[in-house]
């Protein structure tokens, strides 16, 4: 599906200007009497797109900048992980290709459509205003507000009459920071307000710190910038009661359910009281996804943590003690690829040795699609039961993963994800 | 935390849609179904975090109890389920609330949306309502008007009725229900219930033929020789004589039920999972669907009813000696049929389909079997040729699927013998599923209707039996009701109906 355009071309206002404008757009005057403003949701978006915004300027990729995750700029990105020097293994999405781009010279212009642009993904779910804030490239750029009605085109009926509005805040970072005053009077009070963070924590603290709060809901990508900084948004969020939402946690599900799979089998339950080694191969030097799914699992496993570390080859070791006083020992290691996911710090695989009583020991292998687990399925498995997975990666694009979890509505934080990220935080050494 | 009885990892996985703020109200609150069926599912969903914290329940009956009475009857018919989570219910009871309402009575409307008000503001519910009718099937066209009167029902986005079977009692009269129906609502607004479509097993019967290349292509009447499909009971007509005596086998089960199964058993391809196309989908099957034999509707259906049975320590009641029923009563507990369905897939197809009470087991499943190989290279090792492979839908219990098929026997020869490759939900995924109430309700309360029966649908499948529905209202000695003995696979005549195609019913 191709992204939808608002119907009507933006009418730029000034800032001050705005609200009233909204107001009048949905209490008579400028739309039909039959149309009503949706009873839905607002969702408030930060979109830099750093990467697109230079790739653009650079010539890399044509414009206009849409703020999508389009193939396109996929591609641009990716060849210009070699260009800037980094690793192949570099994910096109890693902000460290963003700040090797923002160093090249180029001025290529382009119209900036951000916040225009409507993927189905979020336009399905009928938001009743959609505020995008869109920062330039250029620090020093004035604050351009942008407002637009909007009433999504179903493909396969007539146009809803449940209609929504747009508003674009575009502009330097510090004629966004000046603007955020009028953000909070355009969220209607009445209905849930869900902050979509789609960049790095380690931006615009200020900016982060004045539209995230509760009871907003927030979604946030802990693939993305510094680990210590990431986990200790969520933690702290999660245990503060706000609903905080990950689609790093999200992109783990279907490891999650392939290991839970494994053991719904009756029989091989038992072996769960006694596991003795993990390991976790990640994509690159991004250790959060396998911090999350080691402290997932130890978590419903009842494991305490014990100790922590940096080991050989940039990895984390880590001993848990089990219930029954047991010890294991989690080791998760960064490992390159050829071919890196978007997403960086993607589990490639990840391996769970049982030892229980009276039985063979039991050694589960979960490979993903793209990477190779040599690894893991090396030596030492001989004489244990084996079963070995392949985790099927379904690369969807962040529009689509923040679709999903707008569509489950929840208003607090995943119970498992609450329990899980205290632990994920202290397993990464600081 | 690391007992073997569950599966620590596979807790809370699931993370389902969460149902819009909104008040469920049920009509026929002090019935068996709200305390059986209805507030157990509803308990269930709020453990399962899939209920909002702006929810509410509310009660209507004709009995005047309070708020607190009906919170206690609640208590006391979920004892067991609450003693496992008190809190929850502590929590999720405090959302439940109670309103005397007699639906033919315009001051008792009038005083129920003045309830419904308020807790719209004691609660949040934000005037998003369904409701449930859980009454007498008498009252479902009155209900709906009676709703739509009082501008229950105007707001189409905000408002939906779930209406419980059966939908009619013939074509006729399930033809005059939609029209009142549809003069009240939109189609949209209305999800009428059948509890077997929110089975696992039903709606695996979708997921196995449409996501598995291997099924499709041999999935029609170049492969498949006969359909049988079956829904047996071990019980017998229990408390529900009053009802039952009314409606009769082919009215409780086939209608309903079995022909839901026989739809997404022999429906097309829908072009995407989407509510209107599967419902396009079955509708188009059931139209095509017919008795075998309309003209002379005898020579392809068989009914039964079960006499005494049992054993003398263990004795079983016949029909006609259950309390309520009519001594010389000719309600039949036992059906058998052929139907045929006339187009590209299926033409020729025979599909038989059963159902009775007092049966040897509780089962319900659906059985392809597949044409015989076109030459015999081999002999069956119990002798002449090898048999048919089937393809086992089981429903339920021990839900799963087997498929049967021939292999070499070990020995010096070449004689071939039937193996079964099993799959079982019990054994693959280890928990117990939901009830069929807990993921329709959610789905009414989201507004999903892929699971409800639309109109044309509930109509369609009252067209294919009408021949014998009229037949057995004017001329019931064409279509005698055959005793069986209770605990018994039904009547011999049962059997002579695949014996005269050279079949027999499959024995479970």
């Amino acid at each position: 599906m191709a992204p939808q355009l608002t119907l009507q071309a933006p009418l730029e206002l000034p800032p001050q200007d705005v609200s009233d404008y909204l107001g009048r757009l949905w209490n008579g005057g400028e739309q039909d009497a039959t149309s009503s403003g949706a009873a839905t949701f607002s969702l408030l978006v930060w979109q830099p797109s750093w990467i697109e915004q230079h790739l653009v300027r650079l010539g890399r990729l044509d414009g206009p900048i849409t703020g999508l995750e389009r193939e396109e700029l996929l591609q641009a990105a990716r060849q210009a992980v070699p260009a800037c020097g980094l690793p192949l293994s570099t994910s096109p999405l890693a902000p460290e290709l963003a700040w090797q781009l923002g160093q090249l010279p180029g001025d290529q212009a382009s119209e900036d459509l951000r916040g225009q642009y409507v993927d189905p993904a979020i336009s399905l779910h009928q938001p009743r205003r959609l505020i995008t804030l869109a920062p330039s490239l250029d620090h020093h750029q004035h604050l351009e507000t942008l407002v637009a009605a909007y009433c999504p085109l179903p493909e396969d009926g007539p146009a809803s009459s449940v209609c929504g509005d747009v508003v674009v805040m575009r502009g330097g970072m510090e004629a966004l920071q000046r603007g955020l005053g009028m953000v909070n009077p355009l969220i209607p009070a009445e209905l849930p307000c869900w902050v979509w963070w789609n960049g790095t924590l380690d931006e615009a603290p200020d900016v982060f710190e004045g539209i995230s709060q509760a009871p907003r809901r927030l979604i946030i990508d802990t693939a993305i910038g510094t680990p210590a900084r990431a986990l200790d948004v969520l933690s702290q969020r999660a245990a503060a009661g706000q609903a905080i939402s990950d689609l790093n946690w999200y992109r783990l599900s279907s490891w999650r359910e392939n290991l839970a799979m494994v053991f719904d089998h009756p029989g091989r339950r038992d072996a769960l009281a006694h596991v003795v080694q993990l390991d976790i191969d990640v994509q690159g030097h991004q250790p959060v996804q396998g911090l999350l799914m080691a402290a997932w699992i130890a978590n419903r496993l009842g494991w305490s943590l014990e100790s922590s570390n940096h080991c050989e080859g940039d990895g984390i070791s880590a001993s848990f003690r089990r219930p029954d006083g047991v010890a294991v020992q989690l080791r998760q290691m960064p490992v390159p690829v050829g071919d890196p996911s978007t997403h960086p710090g993607s589990i490639v695989g990840l391996r769970l040795v049982c030892r229980p009583e009276h039985r063979a020991p039991l050694c589960v292998i979960l490979c993903g699609e793209t990477g190779g687990c040599m690894r893991l399925e090396a030596g030492g498995m001989a004489r244990m039961e084996l079963v070995e997975q392949v985790v099927t990666s379904t690369i969807e694009s962040a529009q689509r993963e923040v679709s999903r979890t707008l569509r489950g509505g929840h208003d607090s934080t995943n119970p498992l994800l609450a329990a899980c990220v205290p632990l994920a935080s202290r397993l990464l050494p600081r | 935390m690391t007992a073997t009885l569950t599966n620590p990892l596979r807790v809370g996985l699931r993370q389902e849609r969460v149902i819009s703020p909104q008040c469920l109200v049920i009509f026929g609150a002090s019935g068996d179904l709200t305390h059986r069926k209805l507030i157990p599912a509803l308990f269930d969903l709020f453990r399962q975090r899939r209920l909002p914290s702006e929810f509410a329940v509310l009660g209507c009956a004709r009995r005047p109890w309070s708020d607190d009475e009906f919170r206690q009857k609640m208590e006391a018919a979920l004892a067991s389920k609450i003693a496992d989570d008190p809190e929850s219910w502590k929590t999720f009871s405090a959302g439940l609330f109670y309103e005397p309402v007699d639906l033919q009575k315009s001051d008792d409307l009038v005083r129920l949306g003045k309830r419904l008000e308020q807790i719209d503001r004691q609660r949040a519910t934000r005037s998003n309502r369904t409701f449930y009718l859980s009454v007498s099937p008498a009252f479902y066209g009155s209900g709906c008007r009676a709703l739509a009167a009082a501008g229950l029902l105007a707001d189409p986005k905000r408002s939906r009725v779930v209406i419980e079977k059966p939908f009619g009692r013939d074509y006729a009269s399930a033809q005059e229900l939609n029209r009142v129906v549809k003069s009240c609502g939109q189609e949209n607004q209305i999800f009428r219930i059948d509890h077997y479509l929110g089975k696992e097993t039903v709606q695996n019967i979708l997921v196995m033929r449409f996501a598995n290349t291997i099924f499709e292509p041999i999935w029609n009447r170049n492969y498949i020789d006969n359909v049988q499909i079956t829904a047996a009971e071990t019980v017998g007509v229990e408390e529900r004589a009053g009802y039952y005596e009314t409606s009769g086998a082919l009215r409780d089960m086939v209608q309903n039920h079995l022909t839901q199964m026989l739809a997404l058993t022999a429906m097309e391809t829908p072009g995407r999972y989407d509510p209107e196309a599967i419902r396009n989908e079955k509708a188009k099957v059931l139209q095509a669907a017919r008795l075998a034999d309309e003209a002379e509707p005898w020579n392809c259906c068989v009914r039964g009813q079960y006499g005494p049975g049992g054993t003398s320590s263990d004795p079983l009641a016949g029909y006609r000696q259950e309390p309520n029923v009519d001594p010389n009563s000719t309600t039949e507990t036992y059906v058998a049929m052929k139907l045929f369905i006339d187009n590209w897939r299926w033409q020729g197809v025979p599909f038989y389909v059963r159902t009775g009470k007092r049966m040897p087991k509780r089962m319900s499943e659906v059985v392809l079997t597949f044409k015989e190989a076109p030459v015999h290279l081999f002999d069956s090792s119990g002798g002449g040729a090898p048999g048919a492979n089937q393809l086992i839908l089981r429903i339920q219990p021990n839900e799963g699927a087997d498929f049967r098929f021939e292999v070499k026997a070990p020995g010096s020869g070449m004689r071939s013998r039937p193996v079964d490759m099993d799959f079982s939900y019990d054994e693959s995924f280890g928990e117990p599923s939901d009830e069929g109430y807990v993921r329709l309700l959610a789905d009414a309360m989201l507004g999903d209707p892929t699971l409800f029966t639309r109109s044309d649908e509930v109509e369609a499948a009252w067209r294919l039996y009408t021949p014998l529905v009229e037949l057995i209202e004017q001329q019931p000695w064409q279509l005698p009701v055959y005793p069986y003995e209770a605990s018994t696979w039904g009547p011999a005549a049962s059997d002579s109906l695949l014996a005269r195609d050279g079949l027999l019913w499959r024995r479970p």
